[in-house]
């Protein structure tokens, strides 16, 4: 079991934030609400230089809530305090995004909600095979290269 | 053969595409063969394709670019002076681990540039020289594709047939046909039907470029390195290179290199051929210093790491209303557009391009910008925006000829090493007037072919910054010592016995992949050298 580096006021902090950068959709509720904070934390741990990024994203969004606390926001509230955070500091705020992402988009249920059954193998995918008919036209165009 | 003190005819560093082509053709000869790799095989249990979370790899261990992977056998690279990032893979088979396989051949007029255009150097061989080279190196990866295509010479069949062709094809093929440009299936470094031993059909699964798990994408260490092995030759991995060594004669003798722990050891032979890439070869040659090479091994001349060429890439997508689903079938092996490949200087440029008519990717890679640097937005909008682009995009990579200058170049870095204290590689770069005028020319091209297909989006990324996969032209080949490093043999000028046989050997670019090119002069360079080697090592 890996050492959590998010403080549980931080897990519960970017659990509110991920709600509104991916909400709930269908029968799915936002990436939060599915336990995206925890999956980020363990990226931190796995991978230490996203540490710097994502925490300062997390303390801009608190600092930025000001005295009423991001938590008793409303979503529009919330939203809004996350567009300032974008804008004041792109670079950390998009690689919480990017975080987020990575942890909603790589679990099944996500993903079967797009039609995917599964991982790429062992299965693949089968695909027609191709149709040598259709290279009628470009067959007919003539030698297209230069001889040297 | 070789003499009793040596402990092998030939010392290859590097066992990727042709230091594995290399050591097949000349252990093939009889010639004691020793390569020696940074890097380790790559497991089946590496692979990510078996897990929901796949696409993670493209960020973490299948990165592209060694800096963001940072495998402990890779090495740092300043990409500082640069827009275009270099990206290998160090390990057993190189950058072949994961790659898309585009596996096309140049054209005759690609080898004499000079001659035909007035620019840049021509090749000191022709494309019929190599063309048996093609052949032979074909034969033994396995290709799929069809022979026939108007816009290249003729060429022996392929060994399996095109691979397949679905929806987002029918979508190229509406623009490709209202516009009345040339296309064709591509060749392919990926099996589709059954070819060697070991090795099974591609399945379509999609992410080529994080490997392929079942061994249908042609890398070098599916393909070369089993029969290289069974004809003895020696593969020591974990082997880091840090010079080439010279007698006081200036001939190679071999290397030192660390070993997998950290041990400092020599390996002598009686030819030393580097197969390191376009990077990694230049690294080691400006760092084998001595008296009678106070440049570097071969660098009288100073172009040791000079004339480094790219291919510039912009990637531009379209996107559908109706279901492509782009993150099916191989990422990269659909069809190429070589309408635009030839001079025609009404473009405002010379030489010409290709559109690589390519698939897309899973939802992950498309939320966090698809192939291209357009994330999909958060908040309210996310879901219908993520929607309307997965299984709805395809992408063409625009891959044009870059012609080779000088100020481009890979030099030692004065501050950053290795792990092992090694000088690490600085890379410096610019794009030239005329590939910015192609680049532009090109874009529009492709927006022309997404709009005549239909897309209700079209998203461009004008330059690639993660687009270096193709490192060439930093130990050109030529006739004149003063503007090469090598003859067309792969010998360099300064010392006889030292070869380069990777993709530094490239005198222009082309504008296609160069795999198959880079094997193919590697297989009639050491089929040279394993005629000659009595009389070069003597």
């Amino acid at each position: 079991m890996t050492a959590h580096i998010l403080t549980p006021e931080e897990l519960a902090l970017l659990t509110l934030v991920q709600d509104e950068l991916v909400p709930a959709y269908g029968d799915l509720p936002g990436a939060g609400t599915l336990g995206g904070a925890l999956t980020v934390d363990a990226y931190l741990a796995e991978r230490p230089w996203l540490r710097r990024p994502v925490l300062t994203a997390l303390r801009a969004v608190e600092a930025a809530a000001g005295e009423t606390p991001f938590a008793e926001l409303d979503s529009g509230g919330r939203v809004g305090i996350l567009r300032r955070v974008e804008g004041e500091d792109p670079e950390a705020f998009t690689e919480l995004v990017k975080q987020t992402y990575n942890a909603y988009y790589t679990r099944p249920d996500v993903q079967a909600s797009l039609g995917i059954d599964g991982p790429p193998q062992p299965l693949g995918f089968e695909l027609p095979a191709f149709d040598e008919s259709r290279l009628a036209r470009v067959q007919a165009m003539g030698k297209l290269w230069r001889d040297a | 053969m070789a003499a009793p003190e040596l402990d092998s005819d030939v010392l290859i560093v590097g066992s990727g595409a042709s230091g594995a082509a290399a050591a097949w053709s000349l252990s093939r000869r009889g010639l004691r063969v020793t390569c020696l790799e940074q890097g380790r095989w790559v497991e089946p249990s590496d692979y990510a394709h078996s897990r929901p979370d796949y696409e993670l790899a493209r960020q973490t261990s299948f990165a592209k670019d060694p800096n963001v992977r940072g495998w402990a056998e890779d090495y740092p690279i300043n990409n500082s002076g640069t827009p275009i990032y270099p990206l290998m893979v160090n390990a057993v088979g190189g950058s072949t681990v994961h790659w898309s396989g585009h596996f096309p051949r140049m054209r005759p007029s690609d080898f004499r540039v000079r001659t035909l255009d007035g620019v840049a150097d021509d090749w000191p061989f022709t494309y019929w020289d190599l063309e048996p080279y093609y052949d032979l190196n074909d034969s033994m990866v396995g290709v799929s594709g069809l022979a026939g295509d108007p816009g290249n010479p003729p060429r022996s069949p392929r060994q399996t047939p095109p691979l397949a062709f679905d929806a987002g094809c029918e979508a190229y093929l509406r623009g490709l046909e209202k516009l009345g440009w040339h296309w064709w299936p591509c060749d392919n470094a990926l099996i589709s039907e059954p070819f060697g031993e070991n090795r099974s059909p591609c399945n379509c699964c999609g992410p080529c470029d994080i490997g392929c798990p079942i061994g249908a994408m042609s890398s070098a260490h599916v393909t070369y390195w089993p029969k290289a092995l069974s004809q003895g030759v020696q593969l020591i991995t974990h082997a880091r290179v840090e010079q080439i060594t010279v007698d006081r004669a200036g001939r190679a003798t071999g290397a030192l290199y660390y070993d997998d722990q950290g041990v400092r050891r020599s390996q002598t032979a009686g030819v030393v051929v580097m197969a390191a890439n376009g990077v990694g070869t230049p690294r080691l040659l400006l760092n084998s210093t001595s008296a009678r090479f106070p440049n570097g091994l071969a660098n009288d001349s100073g172009i040791v790491g000079a004339y480094l060429m790219f291919h510039p890439v912009a990637f531009v997508s379209g996107v559908f209303e109706e279901v492509v689903n782009g993150q099916r079938g191989p990422i990269g092996g659909l069809m190429n557009c070589q309408e635009f490949y030839e001079t025609d200087l009404a473009r405002g440029f010379v030489r010409g391009f290709e559109l690589q008519l390519s698939r897309s990717v899973g939802p992950l890679s498309v939320a966090n910008g698809g192939i291209l640097g357009h994330p999909v937005p958060w908040g309210s909008e996310h879901h219908e925006a993520l929607r309307s682009r997965y299984a709805h995009t395809m992408t063409t990579s625009v891959m044009l000829e870059d012609l080779p200058e000088p100020e481009n170049r890979v030099t030692l870095d004065p501050g950053l090493t290795d792990a092992h204290g090694i000088p690490a590689p600085r890379v410096e770069y610019r794009v030239g007037e005329n590939t910015q005028r192609m680049l532009e020319f090109s874009i529009a091209r492709a927006r022309e072919l997404f709009e005549a297909a239909g897309a209700v989006e079209i998203l461009v990324d004008p330059l690639v910054q993660e687009s270096g996969w193709h490192l060439m032209g930093t130990c050109r080949m030529g006739d004149d010592p003063e503007r090469s490093v090598i003859n067309g043999w792969g010998q360099a000028h300064e010392c006889p016995n030292l070869f380069v046989i990777d993709g530094s050997t490239f005198t222009t670019s082309a504008a296609v992949n160069p795999t198959s090119t880079i094997q193919a002069v590697a297989l009639r360079c050491a089929d040279w050298l394993g005629k000659n080697y009595r009389a070069v090592a003597a």
